[in-house]
């Protein structure tokens, strides 16, 4: 067995392409909205692991992003 | 090659070596109907990829080779556009089907006549058995 990647090749008619189809959808069209989403979608980006809120304070603290003040504050509605 | 080539895809539940559509499709090419260019076999797994299986036993040598080259050679990443069309709109997950190039040696003078005439592609479909009927 060899595989096979299917390429898309153009469709026609025996006499020749037909482009006017009266507003409808043609051929191809209607035959491209039977068919299945041949590639499903992108899968959603990776969610980041949830950080100790605690220690991510700590961290902003040691860094001098918050003050001691703002660091109690947050802590305290952080909870234990 | 002269006529239009009719891209004819035949599903199968297994591959079918039986040897009588090729005998039907000799004898019409025996008449001047049509020519058979090439048939290829395919199989559809079910993660959607394509294999290609051997040709009946006593088949020519390089059957399916121009129905390859002419079908796949695909990109996997190619988004389909409404004007075309693939192997893949055709053969279902986990299907198995012959596809046949056929040239339709009869329709060649006939599409010549209708381009000589001024004519141009309005419309082409094929009747259904209901309406066959009715003739």
């Amino acid at each position: 067995m060899v595989l096979l990647v299917p390429r898309q090749i153009r469709m026609t008619g025996m006499t020749g392409s037909v482009p006017y189809y009266g507003g409808r959808l043609t051929p191809a069209q209607a035959h491209a909205a039977t068919q299945p989403r041949r590639y499903a979608p992108p899968p959603p980006p990776p969610t980041p692991p949830r950080r100790d809120p605690v220690a991510a304070l700590d961290e902003l603290l040691t860094q001098g992003v918050i003050s001691r003040a703002e660091y109690d504050e947050l802590r305290a509605r952080v909870g234990s | 090659m002269t006529g239009p080539v009719q891209v004819l895809v035949v599903g199968f539940d297994e591959p079918s070596y039986s040897g009588t559509v090729l005998a039907e499709l000799d004898r019409l090419e025996g008449a001047g109907v049509v020519r058979l260019v090439d048939v290829l076999i395919v199989q559809r797994g079910d993660d959607g990829s394509f294999d290609t299986l051997p040709p009946p036993p006593g088949a020519r040598d390089g059957l399916g080779r121009i129905a390859a080259e002419i079908l796949g050679g695909g990109d996997s990443d190619a988004e389909p556009d409404e004007a075309t069309w693939s192997l893949a709109d055709a053969v279902p997950p986990g299907g198995v089907a012959a596809v046949a190039l056929i040239e339709h040696l009869w329709a060649e003078s006939l599409v010549g006549a209708i381009g000589a005439a001024g004519g141009r592609p309005l419309g082409e479909l094929w009747l259904s058995a209901e309406d066959r009927a009715r003739l």
